[in-house]
C-alpha cells in the first residue's frame, strides 16, 4: 500500500475517463471543475451546505465537495452535462424554463441533478416529498415554489409519456402555474 | 503546515497498521462528510488520510434473533431505508430520517458521526437510549466492546485508543416500547441540531417503566439524562409529572452558548423537548 502526497486517479466522467494527479487534500469537486473541466458544476460554499456541486457518483446523488478526489479513483461521476441526452433531465430542463425556476442560475446544475435523483427513485412524488429531496439544494433567487413546480410538471410529463397518466390526479398535485402550464402542454397546446 | 497524504489499505488489518504506525496523524477517513469541511478550514493540519470507504465486512445490516449488528461504513441513507429499523429500532430510524439532506445522507456514515463526536451527532442519543454498544479494533489492543456512553469525551473527542477504529454498533430490536426522537433545529433540513431527545419508555397499569432519555447538543457530550429518567420511573403521564420533569431535565443538562442559541435557551429547550418526544411517544 503506497502513501501518497499526489496521487494519481482515474475517473469516468460523463462517460469519459480522465486520468489525474490530484493532491491528498482534493475534493471530487476540485478534480472536476480544474482538472475534467467540468465546470457545470459549481462550488458555491465548498463545505456541504449549498449543493451548487451536486453530482451522481457511484450511481447516487452526493455533494461532490464532501468526497475525496483520491477516494474517487475508479468510480464514475455524472453531472448535468452528462444528463443531457437522458428524456427525464430533458422534461426537467423543459419545466424549470417553463416555470421560471431559474433566476441568476447558480444553483441551477444541482437542483436539477437533485430533482433528476429525487425523480428517478420516485416518479410519483408528492410536493412535500419534491421539498425534502431539494433539501440540501440552496436557492437564493426563486423561493423554491417555481422550482416545485418545475418538479411536479417534469413528473407529470413523464408519467403522461409513461401511459400510466390519471389527468385528474395530476391536475391536483400541480400548483399555480404549474396547473396551467400543464393543462396547456398535456392538453396538446405544446 | 499543511501537508496532507493519502493511503487506501485494501483489508482491516492493513488499516489497523497503518492507523498504529501513524498515530495522532492519522486520520480516518469514511463518507469525508465531516472531514473535507475540516480539511478546507484547515482545521487539519499534517495528516495521512486513510480512506476506509471501501473495506470489506464494515457495511451493512444485520440481524440475529433480537439484535442488530450494523457496520460502521453503513450510510445514514441506508439505515433510513430499512424496514427492520423502521419496525425494530424505531428511535434510530426517526434520527436518520431528519439526519442533514438526502445528498448528505448517501455519504455520511454511523461510524463518521460517532468517530466525529460531536454533542450534536443526531445518532447518539438514539443509540445511547438503546443502550447500543460499540465494537472497535485496534492493531495493539485487539477486538474489544463498551457500551457507547463510554465512547464520548467532549466535543470533537473520543475515548477511543490511539489508532482505534470502530467496527460496528449492536442494539436489540423490538423493544416494544413506547419511544420518540425529537430535534429542533434552526432550520427543517440540513441544519445542525440546536437540541435533540431520544425517549423510550413502557407503561405498566399507566405507570413509566423502563424510562431512558437522552439529549444531544445539550453538554458537551451527548448522554443519558439518569436523573430525569428517575424522575419519570413509577409516575403516571400527566401535566404534573412532566412539569416536574421538565424542571428536573433543565438543571440537569450543561448545555453551552455558541452562535446558534444561548445556554439559557437551550436550557428552556431541554423541557420543551422531553414534553414533545414524550407526548410522541405516547400518542
Ligand atoms: C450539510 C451537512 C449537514 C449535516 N447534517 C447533520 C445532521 O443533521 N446530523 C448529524 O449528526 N450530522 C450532520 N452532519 C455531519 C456529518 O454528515 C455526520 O457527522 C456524518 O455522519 C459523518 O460521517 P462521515 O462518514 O462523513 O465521516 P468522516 O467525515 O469520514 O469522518 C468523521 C470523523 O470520524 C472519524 N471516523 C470515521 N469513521 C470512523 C470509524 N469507523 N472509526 C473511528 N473513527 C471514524 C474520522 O476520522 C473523522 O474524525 C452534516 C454535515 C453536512 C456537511
Ligand atoms: S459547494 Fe458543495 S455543497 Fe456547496
Ligand atoms: S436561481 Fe439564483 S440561486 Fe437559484
Amino acid at each position: 500500500m503506497e502513501i501518497q502526497s499526489d496521487v494519481k486517479v482515474k475517473i469516468r466522467v460523463n462517460g469519459t475517463a480522465v486520468s489525474a494527479t490530484v493532491q491528498a487534500g482534493d475534493s471530487l469537486l476540485d478534480f472536476l471543475r480544474n482538472q475534467a473541466r467540468a465546470t457545470d458544476v459549481k462550488c458555491g460554499c465548498n463545505q456541504g451546505d449549498c449543493g451548487t456541486c451536486t453530482v451522481i457518483y457511484d450511481g447516487k446523488a452526493v455533494k461532490s465537495c464532501l468526497v475525496l478526489a483520491a477516494q474517487a479513483d475508479g468510480k464514475e461521476v455524472r453531472s448535468l452535462r452528462g444528463l443531457m441526452e437522458d428524456p427525464l433531465m430533458q422534461s426537467l430542463q423543459n419545466a424549470f424554463v417553463e416555470c421560471g425556476a431559474v433566476q441568476c442560475g447558480f444553483c441551477t446544475p444541482g437542483m436539477l441533478v437533485a430533482s433528476w435523483s429525487l425523480l428517478q427513485e420516485n416518479s410519483n412524488p408528492t410536493r412535500g416529498e419534491m421539498r425534502q429531496g431539494i433539501s440540501g439544494n440552496l436557492c437564493r433567487c426563486t423561493g423554491y415554489k417555481k422550482i416545485i413546480d418545475a418538479i411536479s410538471l417534469a413528473a407529470a410529463q413523464h408519467v403522461v409519456t409513461d401511459g400510466t397518466a390519471n389527468l385528474a390526479d395530476l391536475a391536483d398535485r400541480l400548483d399555480g402555474q404549474a396547473q396551467a402550464k400543464a393543462n396547456y402542454l398535456l392538453l396538446g397546446g405544446g | 503546515m499543511l501537508h496532507y497524504s493519502f493511503c487506501k489499505p485494501g483489508h482491516l488489518i492493513e488499516a489497523l497498521q497503518v492507523l498504529s504506525e501513524y498515530g495522532g496523524r492519522a486520520r480516518i477517513a469514511a463518507g469525508c462528510s465531516n472531514l473535507l469541511p475540516d480539511l478546507k478550514a484547515r482545521h487539519l493540519q499534517d495528516c495521512l488520510l486513510v480512506d476506509i470507504s471501501e473495506l470489506e465486512g464494515l457495511r451493512g445490516i444485520q440481524a440475529e434473533g433480537d439484535w442488530a449488528t450494523v457496520g460502521s461504513l453503513t450510510t445514514i441513507a441506508e439505515l433510513a431505508v430499512s424496514p427492520l429499523l423502521r419496525e425494530g429500532a424505531p428511535l434510530l430510524w426517526q434520527a436518520c430520517q431528519s439526519f442533514g439532506d438526502p445528498l448528505v445522507r448517501n455519504r455520511a456514515t454511523l461510524g463518521g458521526n460517532l468517530g466525529h463526536a460531536s454533542p450534536a451527532a443526531d445518532t447518539a442519543p438514539p443509540l445511547l437510549a438503546m443502550e447500543a454498544s460499540v465494537a472497535t479494533e485496534s492493531l495493539s489492543g485487539g477486538r474489544r466492546e463498551f457500551p457507547i456512553a463510554e465512547l464520548f469525551a467532549g466535543p470533537g473527542r473520543t475515548n477511543l485508543r490511539p489508532g482505534e477504529l470502530i467496527l460496528s454498533l449492536r442494539f436489540p430490536l423490538f423493544q416494544g416500547k413506547h419511544e420518540a426522537f425529537v430535534k429542533f433545529g434552526l432550520r427543517d433540513a440540513m441544519a445542525i441540531s440546536l437540541a435533540s431527545a431520544a425517549l423510550s419508555l413502557r407503561l405498566h397499569d399507566g405507570l413509566m417503566q423502563d424510562v431512558r432519555l437522552a439529549y444531544g447538543s445539550l453538554a458537551a457530550t451527548p448522554f443519558r439524562a439518569t436523573r430525569t429518567e428517575e424522575c419519570l420511573t413509577g409516575m403516571p403521564f400527566n401535566e404534573e409529572t412532566l412539569s416536574l420533569a421538565s424542571a428536573q431535565a433543565q438543571g440537569e443538562v450543561r448545555p453551552i452558548t455558541d452562535v446558534r442559541a444561548s445556554s439559557s435557551y437551550r436550557r428552556q429547550l431541554a423541557g420543551a423537548l422531553l414534553r414533545q418526544a414524550a407526548r410522541a411517544a405516547l400518542s
